[in-house]
């Protein structure tokens, strides 16, 4: 049972949003947090009228709380920020995109809401 | 700190086009002869911390999924509860918007059609334009029925995340590569 409960992807989706979880980056700190910053960061592109970012929303906090000693991971509200999102050419939401010293080292448009699915997106790219 | 206001708010999605257009009708219909308004209308925005300042409770991702009024007594009304506090506030509607709250037996029949009449109408606003909502599934008739009626019948007001601007065929891990970055002006 207990298995069943950490594989369900409709587990965590019952988990309540926590509030501010994942730190939002702008225009403005982008390239002081992601692009100058050392050690693997992932950037989840989102809006938040998204409903597809809200069912990967505990999922990504969740994962976020795992990985928080080897790896950050920061939003991008495309919302407000329509030219990183040009910029990184975002097709839709939401879209994981993982740097390392700089460089775009993978990438994942829309995750499915589960655990696995999202850590796996944000740390395979980084696996030795 | 929660700001108090005399009046409720209606929050509406600025991203879409149907919701837009509902808030802006609202905001012109709220308008008294002598300029004053029974009902602030607002688009939700994109901070979290804005929305809170207006109530700690209000999250920005439910106020995305479902229309909010908020209460000057502090308290929410959601989906088509939502509604029809609208349209208590409104001069040109307040006439029938007394029914909604009418009870036989402990149930409230206009309320129920309404709210099933909301669910309805979110769940097919992309079909009228909603650029926050991406591009409509195909529609699953029985799934869609069995759902609106469950909340015609007392379930959930909360619509399901109906629409993802990516299709399941189209959810992929992009090749991991590395290669530069478009220069940013920052660095």
């Amino acid at each position: 049972m207990g298995n069943e409960t950490r594989e369900h992807p409709r587990e965590i989706s019952l988990k309540p949003l926590s509030r501010d979880k994942i730190p939002t980056v702008t225009s403005d700190t982008f390239a002081r947090l992601v692009l100058e910053a050392e050690g693997p960061i992932a950037v989840e592109f989102m809006s938040y009228g998204c409903a597809h970012c809200r069912a990967i929303e505990p999922a990504l906090e969740q994962v976020a709380e795992m990985v928080k000693l080897q790896e950050r991971i920061f939003r991008v509200n495309i919302a407000v920020e329509p030219e990183l999102a040009s910029r990184y050419q975002i097709q839709g939401t939401p879209t994981l995109i993982m740097f390392l010293n700089r460089n775009e080292v993978g990438r994942v448009e829309g995750p499915s809401p589960t655990l696995s699915s999202v850590l796996t997106a944000v740390t395979q790219p980084f696996a030795p | 700190m929660m700001q108090t206001q005399p009046k409720p708010i209606l929050l509406f999605n600025d991203e879409c086009a149907v919701c837009r257009h509902i808030g802006h009708w609202v905001q012109r219909s709220a308008q008294g002869r002598s300029g004053e308004t029974s009902i602030l209308v607002q688009p939700i925005g994109d901070d979290p911390e804005r929305l809170r300042s207006l109530n700690p409770d209000l999250d920005i991702w439910d106020a995305y999924a479902t229309i909010h009024v908020l209460m000057p007594d502090g308290s929410m009304r959601l989906g088509g509860e939502a509604v029809a506090e609208t349209l208590r506030n409104l001069p040109n509607t307040k006439w029938f918007a007394w029914s909604f709250a009418t009870t036989i037996f402990g149930f409230r029949p206009f309320q129920v059609v309404l709210n099933a009449a909301y669910a309805i109408l979110s769940d097919v606003r992309p079909l009228f334009g909603c650029e926050s909502c991406g591009k409509p599934r195909a529609m699953k008739p029985i799934a869609q029925v069995t759902k609106w009626a469950k909340i015609l019948f007392g379930g959930s007001l909360h619509p399901s995340p109906h629409f993802s601007s990516l299709s399941a065929a189209k959810r992929r891990t992009v090749a991991i590569s590395v290669e530069p970055l478009p220069q940013s002006s920052h660095s």
